[in-house]
C-alpha cells in the first residue's frame, strides 16, 4: 500500500514492532500535530482527519488505539468507534472530545464501547497515562491471543440481579426475562444497596442492571467501586435519569456495558442484556479479557464500607483477587 | 351578576277588563313609580301590557278621559308584551329585549315562570345589571391582558435565554479546540524547554572543564559523549521543524481565541450606545461570526455585498435579527447547502436578503411564521418565538420584513431598514 516499499514481503523492522501503534483521527489537523509530537517518542503515530481513511487504516494494519473526536464533518466520532469495533475488535477504542452531548455519549458506551471517554483540552500528563494504559492492555491481549476456553456448560445458572425501586421495571424486565431466555437464567431484584449486596453475595450473578438512583440513594460509586473488584460482572444503567458527567464516570470509572432508557423499550433492553451476558461469559472464560475493561481509579473517595463488603464478596466467593485497577 | 328572578317585582297584574281611567289611577300609585308598564294578565296568563305611555296620550287628548276613559284596556294594549322567562339566562333575555324592544323605551318586560304570570322586570334595571357585568369582564380582561403581556415578555426573555444557552454552548467549543492544542503544545514546549536547559547546564560544565587546567581527558570525553546523546535526543524529540510548527500553530490558536472574543465583545456590544448609526453589512458579519458554529457544518455562506450608507438603529437587535435569521436557514438545511446573504440600499432602505436553499415553509404555515408559538419544530427544540421577535425589532425599527418560500427550493427572507427612522 505504501509504494516507497519495494521489498516483496515489507515485514516490519523490530522497532517498528517496539514501538505500539496509535491511531488519531480530528478534523482539526492542529490537534493531530500536537498529539503526534506529545507520542511520537514513544508510539509510532498515524493520524488522520478522515473516518473513512481511519477505517482502512484500521483493516490493513495493527493499531493499538485508536483514539477519536466526537463532532467531525466527514464521519461523527461515535460511528467510526463502532466500525472500528467490528474491523479491529482488538484495539482500543477511546473518545477525545471537548463536545459533551449526551447522544455522544450514550453512542460511544452502547455503539463505541469505549475504553476512555477523555474530555479536551486534555492534560498532557493525563493523556499519557490514559494511552499508555490502553495500549499495555492491547499489547498484552496481542501476547495471549489464545483460542478461547470452551463456554461454560449451558446448563450453569446464570444470574441478572435488578437493582430499582420501581415495581413496574421489576415486572416488565421479569416478564421480559421468562418468555426471551432460556429457563436457566434467574431474575434477582433488589430495592436498595443493603439487598443488592445480599443477592450478590448468595447468587451467581453476571449481569447487574441497576437504575442510577434507587431511593435517595446514588448507585454510581457502587456500579464503579463493583467492575473495579469483580471485573466478569457486567452492568447496565437502566435509566431516566440523564447526566453527561455521571456517564462519562460510569464510562472511566464503570466501564458500564449499556446504557438503557426508561420507560424500558423491550428489544433494546434485551439485546442488551443478552450481549451482557455474553460479555461475562467471554471474561469468565478468558479472563485477560477483562483487562479490555478495566477501570479507571475512582476520583473520589469510595465508602470504605462498601469497599470492604465488596472485596468480602470476592474473598468469601473463595475466588482470586487477581489485580484489581492499581488500588 | 344578577339572575332574571333577582330583577324581577312582584306586581298585581291588570285584568283585560279594567277601564282605562281606573289603570291611569292605578299608575298614580307611588309604589309603581319605576314602572314603565303594567301586565294585564287573564287566567294566570299573561295576554298584554298598557304603558305609562300609551295612558298618558290617552288623558293628554282633548276630552281624552271622557271619550276613553269608560273603555277596557284591552282595546289599546299592547298584545305582544316583552316576556321573559324566570330561568332565562340573563343575556339571552337581554339579547331577546334589546332585539325586540321599542324607542323610545316605554315598557318593562312581563316575567314568566312555569305557572305562567310571575312578575315585572324594569328594563333600566336589566341595562344596568349588563352594564356592571360588562365592567367586571372588562376588568378581567385588562387583568388577563397584563397577565398575557407579563408572560410574553416573560417567554421572550427566555427565548433569548435559550439562544443564548445556544450560542454559549457553540463558541464554547470554537474556543475548546484551539484551547485544546495550545494548551497541549505549551506542555510540550515546556517538557522541550526543561531538556534545553539541562543541554544548557551541561554545556556550562562542558566550558568550566575546558577552562580547568586539571580536567581529566577522561573525564570530559565521558561528559562530551552525555551531551551529545543528550543532544540527539533533543533532535529527536523536538525537530526544529516540529518547534516551529507548534508555535506557529499556537499562534494561530491564539490567534482564534481572540477573534472569538472580538467578535463576542462586537456582537453584545455591551459597551457600546444602545442606538447608534452602523453598516449593515458589518452586523451580519458579526452574526456570521457567533452562528459560525451552527453554520459551518450546515451550509457555505455566500456574501453578496453591497455598499451601504450607516442606518440608525439598536445594533444589539439588528445583531440578534441577523443571527436568527441566519441559524434559521441553516437548520432548514437538510444535508450541507447554501446560504446566501444580499445587501443593497436605496433612497430610503437598507435591504439584506438571507437565502438558503433549504427545505422551504409551505404556502400554509407562511401565514403564520410570525406568529408567536409558532413552530415546526419538535417539543423542546423550538419555543416558536424566534421570528415573533424578529418581526418585533423590525416593526419597532419602523422597518419591513418579507419572505418568499418554495418547498424544497429554499426560502428567502428580506429586511428592509429605513435609512433614518424615527426611532420611539
Amino acid at each position: 500500500m505504501n509504494p516507497s516499499i519495494q521489498a516483496p514481503n515489507p515485514a516490519p523492522t523490530d522497532a517498528a514492532v517496539a514501538k505500539p501503534t496509535l491511531l488519531f483521527v480530528d478534523d482539526e489537523e492542529r490537534i493531530l500535530r500536537s498529539l503526534r509530537m506529545l507520542f511520537a517518542a514513544n508510539y509510532r503515530v498515524l493520524v488522520t482527519t478522515d473516518g473513512n481513511e481511519a477505517l482502512e487504516i484500521l483493516k490493513r494494519e495493527k493499531v493499538h488505539a485508536l483514539i477519536s473526536d466526537q463532532r467531525m464533518p466527514l464521519m461523527a466520532g461515535v460511528d467510526l468507534l463502532r466500525q472500528a469495533r467490528e474491523i479491529a475488535p482488538d484495539t482500543m477504542r477511546l473518545l477525545l472530545t471537548g463536545y459533551s452531548d449526551i447522544e455522544a455519549i450514550v453512542g460511544s458506551i452502547n455503539d463505541g464501547e469505549v475504553f476512555r471517554y477523555i474530555n479536551k483540552p486534555w492534560n498532557a500528563d493525563d493523556i499519557r497515562a490514559i494511552i499508555g494504559e490502553a495500549t499495555e492492555i492491547a499489547l498484552r491481549l496481542e501476547q495471549s491471543a489464545s483460542p478461547a476456553h470452551a463456554q461454560p456448560a449451558a446448563d450453569e445458572s446464570m444470574g441478572v440481579l435488578l437493582i430499582d425501586d420501581s415495581w413496574e421495571t421489576a415486572s416488565e424486565l421479569t416478564a421480559l426475562i421468562k418468555e426471551s431466555l432460556p429457563a436457566n437464567f434467574s431474575l434477582e431484584w433488589a430495592t436498595n444497596l443493603g439487598a443488592a449486596m445480599a443477592v450478590l453475595e448468595e447468587k451467581n450473578i453476571s449481569v447487574v442492571v441497576s437504575e442510577v438512583r434507587v431511593g435517595n440513594e446514588d448507585m454510581t460509586p457502587f456500579l464503579k467501586t463493583l467492575k473495579r473488584f469483580k471485573p466478569h460482572i457486567v452492568t447496565i444503567v437502566l435509566t431516566s435519569h440523564w447526566d453527561t458527567g455521571e456517564l462519562v464516570g460510569l464510562i472511566n470509572q464503570g466501564q458500564v456495558h449499556r446504557v438503557l432508557p426508561k420507560p424500558m423499550r423491550k428489544v433494546i433492553t434485551l439485546r442488551g442484556i443478552q450481549s451482557g451476558i455474553d460479555r461475562s461469559r467471554e471474561i469468565q472464560s478468558r479472563p485477560e479479557i477483562a483487562l479490555r475493561h478495566k477501570v479507571e481509579a475512582p476520583k473520589q473517595e469510595v465508602d470504605p464500607g462498601l469497599l470492604g463488603r465488596i472485596r468480602g464478596l470476592f474473598q468469601r466467593a473463595g475466588k482470586p483477587l487477581g489485580n484489581p485497577a492499581n488500588s | 351578576m344578577k339572575s332574571i328572578s333577582e330583577l324581577c317585582v312582584n306586581v298585581e297584574p291588570l285584568n283585560p277588563h279594567f277601564k282605562i281611567a281606573e289603570v291611569g289611577d292605578i299608575f298614580l300609585d307611588k309604589s309603581y313609580d319605576r314602572l314603565l308598564s303594567l301586565p294585564i294578565v287573564s287566567d294566570g296568563q299573561p295576554v298584554g301590557s298598557i304603558s305609562r305611555n300609551q295612558v298618558q296620550q290617552i288623558f293628554m287628548t282633548r276630552f281624552g278621559r271622557e271619550l276613553y276613559g269608560n273603555k277596557p284596556i284591552r282595546e289599546i294594549m299592547n298584545t305582544a308584551p316583552l316576556i321573559v322567562s324566570i330561568d332565562q339566562p340573563v343575556e339571552e333575555a337581554s339579547q331577546y329585549i334589546t332585539r325586540n324592544i321599542s324607542f323610545p323605551i316605554t315598557e318593562d318586560f312581563i316575567v314568566t315562570s312555569e305557572e305562567g304570570y310571575h312578575g315585572v322586570g324594569s328594563v333600566i334595571d336589566l341595562i344596568r345589571a349588563l352594564e356592571n357585568r360588562l365592567f367586571a369582564q372588562n376588568h378581567s380582561l385588562a387583568q388577563a391582558f397584563e397577565k398575557l403581556k407579563a408572560s410574553q415578555a416573560q417567554l421572550i426573555q427566555s427565548e433569548k435565554m435559550a439562544s443564548l444557552g445556544q450560542m454559549v454552548a457553540g463558541v464554547a467549543h470554537e474556543i475548546n479546540t484551539p484551547l485544546g492544542y495550545v494548551k497541549s503544545n505549551l506542555e510540550i514546549a515546556r517538557d522541550a524547554y526543561l531538556k534545553l536547559e539541562e543541554l544548557t547546564a551541561g554545556y556550562d560544565m562542558l566550558l568550566s572543564m575546558i577552562q580547568s587546567p586539571d580536567t581529566d581527558e577522561g573525564v570530559l570525553n565521558e561528559h562530551l559523549a552525555d551531551l551529545m546523546g543528550l543532544r540527539r535526543e533533543i533532535n529527536e524529540l523536538f525537530s526544529r521543524e516540529d518547534m516551529a510548527g507548534l508555535f506557529s500553530d499556537s499562534l494561530y490558536g491564539i490567534q482564534q481565541i481572540s477573534e472569538i472574543v472580538v467578535s463576542l465583545k462586537d456582537f453584545s456590544r455591551l459597551d457600546r450606545a444602545a442606538v447608534d448609526e452602523v453598516d449593515i453589512n458589518h452586523c451580519i458579519e458579526s452574526a456570521l461570526r457567533i452562528g459560525h458554529n451552527v453554520i459551518k457544518h450546515k451550509a457555505e455562506v455566500v456574501r453578496e455585498f453591497g455598499v451601504l450608507p450607516k442606518v440608525r438603529c439598536s445594533p444589539s437587535q439588528i445583531n440578534q435579527v441577523f443571527l436568527n435569521l441566519l441559524t434559521n436557514a441553516a437548520h432548514a438545511i437538510e444535508d450541507f447547502g447554501r446560504i446566501t446573504v444580499k445587501t443593497l440600499a436605496d433612497e430610503r432602505f437598507v435591504h439584506a436578503i438571507v437565502q438558503d436553499n433549504g427545505k422551504g415553509i409551505p404556502e400554509e404555515n407562511l401565514k403564520k411564521i410570525y406568529d408567536p408559538f409558532f413552530t415546526t419544530k419538535p417539543v423542546g427544540q423550538g419555543t416558536g418565538l424566534g421570528l415573533s421577535i424578529v418581526y418585533g425589532i423590525i416593526k419597532d425599527h419602523k422597518g419591513h420584513i418579507r419572505v418568499k418560500s418554495e418547498v424544497g427550493k429554499g426560502t428567502a427572507f428580506c429586511v428592509s431598514l429605513p435609512i433614518s427612522p424615527t426611532l420611539n
